[in-house]
């Protein structure tokens, strides 16, 4: 949780940086997530009118992690996940069908599908939690929550 | 759903399930002998049963670490040492 926050922060402030000094060729090392002082310092020497007129520029440095999950993308790898698995028919695979009811498979199956969103998303569900989730849905809404994605 | 060793079976289920990852004779082929094995009991209803069984799960589990232990030992040791020691 921390980390993400402050890469969240680190990732804003080198925006800004980039922004700054987007004609200033001497400025390259400023753009340095942490060489806050300088950035400043170039604000103050008389480039404040470019700050007016740059646009809301799209993030484009990720600095090694993945681009943020939103509902879609969850839901995307969820669906291309159990399409994967031997047991599932890909056609009758719908976002709200229950893996028993509806799929046809049992407990020990659920387990591993739970193993293999743990896989794919990287962290742990614990049992008590992953015997509740039996359906495409409820397992995108559990992720989302817990990756704290809310649109 | 209501039993009170549901949890256990199927944590046991999980655990085994990330030790056959490595098996010598693949995941498939184990996943399948796992999974036979268990539906095989799946109409036990006696907890003591139940429990037995558990602790032959637990046993299988040790077997498979100790197999994986010796695989890499000698593994190891083929690498370090040489053949006729």
């Amino acid at each position: 949780m921390a980390a993400r926050v402050l890469s969240r922060c680190v990732r804003s402030l080198s925006r800004g940086a980039v922004v700054f000094n987007r004609c200033d060729v001497s400025a390259v090392t400023a753009a340095l997530p942490l060489s806050r002082d300088r950035v400043f310092s170039h604000l103050a020497a008389g480039h404040k009118p470019l700050l007016a007129q740059t646009p809301a520029r799209i993030q484009w440095r990720w600095y090694g992690d993945l681009p943020p999950l939103t509902l879609e993308s969850i839901r995307d790898r969820v669906l291309y996940v159990l399409k994967l698995y031997d047991k599932i028919n890909p056609e009758q695979l719908q976002v709200s069908s229950h893996f028993m009811k509806d799929l046809g498979l049992d407990s020990l199956d659920q387990v591993e599908i739970i193993m293999a969103m743990e896989d794919e998303f990287g962290f742990e569900i614990p049992d008590a939690e992953a015997e509740k989730l039996m359906t495409p849905d409820e397992i995108v809404q559990y992720i989302a929550d817990k990756k704290d994605v809310y649109e | 759903m209501s039993n009170p060793l549901r949890g256990e079976v199927i944590r046991l289920y999980k655990n085994l399930l990330y030790l056959g990852r490595e098996y010598p004779k693949g995941t498939v082929y184990f996943r399948e002998r796992l999974k036979s094995a268990f539906l095989k009991n799946k109409d036990v209803t006696d907890p003591e049963k139940i429990r037995k069984l558990i602790d032959r799960g637990e046993f299988v589990i040790k077997e498979l670490e100790a197999l994986y232990f010796l695989r890499k030992y000698r593994a190891m040791k083929k690498r370090y040492y040489d053949p006729e020691h």
